[in-house]
């Protein structure tokens, strides 16, 4: 039954997405076509320079929208088709709710993979095409890498396999505290959304504290030379994105299963 | 055989407010039951602790035996009394939705009843009229070959003219072997059609008896009966 959730999920939800990516290629076509114009040389007419800057004002503009947009979009999916009126179907199909939650964050977490990826290529290929800005960029690449190399740093393919997966498990534990929200706000009798958006900021209040202890502790245990990690590195983001990962999978399936409330 | 559903001291509270308050109720197989109440008499509420959409406060319900779950899931058919389709999608989808989840699922059925009321399957849910999406939604509900069907209000929301075709098609769409338990407070179009009738009101089950006798015991028609009932 996972696989068809999924592929519902995926009807449900591809056009919005895909008009979204769709806006953001078409800016990226202007944007491209500006540059390589040279609209934006010293010695263009004032509005063709005008016409520049409006093209890459709207392409950073389209840029916010499609992150705020798919957010938006994603969340509201979420709560209408599981805690709305159409929760009466997805609620009284004969399927696990452990599937419920899965295919709806493996479909948005594939989702937002997408949009991201086209969002970076977009600025790849505008930076390609921009041939100076290309060679600053691969310069200071260059001269990064070569810094590292002289400081001894180990860029191992574990590490950066490593810090994918816990990227993975970041983009999941963020998924799932917004599926844990909207379950959460579920249970009060009134005003659930209020509610929903509450618990998100308690949440979020709770996290940073959480994530304040541990740097003192870590950066406590640094100083006496009894622990060896460093801060930032992909084993402390792997692990609080299992964390959080789990403990929002736990409280989203709780309320689904055990305090299901429709009314 | 056990009863398609068994209610054990069903209790259901919403803060100090009492929505249903110690129902025992025993309802038996291949029996059209109404379940008749004024608004806010504690139905929908019932109906929903059956389909797992809503847990009681207290008490336990059995459908064949099992508390609500998967496995009742896949032999209830139920229809809620609001639409819980997603308005973007086209009829012919949801059809194909409702194939893909229920394995008793009647796909020549459901485009039977298509044809007869005329609802185009390639029409978006969205374009249709609240009483047309109402009927979609009866089609799908009604072309499975369920134990038990729930009907939530099934003919409130439609004209007087559709309301015979649509208990027509309860009627002769049904699994036999099955039972319909039908919430209304519609008595006069549906009493014609039930076997047995179980009145609720504030939260409690104030009656459950077979509708013949009621008519004999009391000479009067459920409707009369009902409004003598649950007089204001």
């Amino acid at each position: 039954m996972l696989g068809k959730l999924m592929k519902y999920e995926c009807k449900a939800t591809w056009k919005f997405l895909c008009i979204a990516n769709l806006m953001i290629v078409v800016m990226t076509i202007i944007a491209d076509i500006t540059v390589k114009l040279d609209f934006f040389a010293y010695d263009q007419d004032n509005m063709l320079q005008f016409i520049a800057i409006m093209v890459m004002g709207t392409y950073v503009l389209s840029m916010f929208a499609m992150v705020i947009g798919v957010a938006i979009f994603l969340v509201y999916r979420f709560y209408t088709s599981t805690y709305s009126d159409q929760g009466y179907l997805l609620h009284t199909l004969p399927v696990d709710k452990h599937h419920i939650i899965i295919a709806k964050v493996l479909v948005s977490a594939l989702w937002i993979i997408l949009c991201e990826a086209v969002m970076y290529l977009s600025v790849i290929v505008l930076i390609a095409s921009n041939g100076e800005l290309l060679e600053t960029i691969t310069e200071s690449l260059d001269m990064i890498i070569s810094l590292a190399i002289a400081e001894d740093v180990q860029l191992k393919g574990l590490a950066m396999v490593m810090t994918l997966i816990a990227l993975l498990f970041n983009l999941f534990a963020k998924l799932l505290k917004v599926t844990a929200c909207i379950s959460l706000g579920q249970l009060s009798a009134n005003h659930k959304l209020l509610f929903s958006v509450l618990y998100y900021f308690g949440i979020y209040v709770v996290q940073k504290i959480f994530t304040a202890i541990y740097f003192v502790i870590t950066i406590t245990m640094v100083r006496n030379d009894s622990y060896e990690m460093e801060l930032y590195g992909w084993e402390s983001m792997l692990v609080s994105g299992i964390i959080y990962s789990v403990v929002f999978y736990l409280i989203t399936w709780y309320v689904m299963d055990k305090k299901l409330n429709l009314e | 055989m056990a009863p398609i559903v068994q209610c054990m001291g069903v209790t259901k509270t919403y803060g100090r407010k009492i929505a249903l308050n110690q129902i025992y109720l025993n309802l038996e197989r291949s029996r059209i039951i109404g379940l008749l109440g004024p608004n806010g008499s504690g139905k929908s509420t019932l109906i929903k602790i059956m389909n797992g959409l809503l847990k009681p406060t207290a008490g336990d319900v059995l459908i064949n035996g099992q508390r609500p779950g998967i496995d009742t899931k896949f032999r209830i058919s139920y229809l809620p009394e609001r639409t819980y389709l997603n308005p973007g999608m086209k009829v012919i989808e949801v059809v194909h939705y409702f194939q893909d989840f229920y394995p008793d699922f009647r796909m020549d059925r459901a485009y039977d009843m298509l044809s007869r009321l005329q609802i185009q399957p390639n029409e978006r849910l969205k374009n249709l009229s609240k009483g047309t999406k109402e009927k979609v939604q009866l089609i799908l509900v009604m072309s499975r070959d369920a134990d038990l069907y729930i009907l939530d209000e099934p003919i409130a929301g439609v004209d007087p003219a559709s309301r015979d075709y649509i208990l027509h098609t309860i009627v002769s769409n049904y699994n036999r072997n099955a039972s319909i338990l039908l919430s209304t407070h519609l008595i006069s179009d549906v009493e014609n059609i039930l076997d047995e009738v179980v009145f609720i009101k504030y939260g409690s089950i104030v009656l459950q008896a077979g509708a013949e006798q009621i008519r004999q015991n009391e000479h009067k028609s459920i409707d009369r009966f009902f409004r003598e009932v649950f007089a204001c």
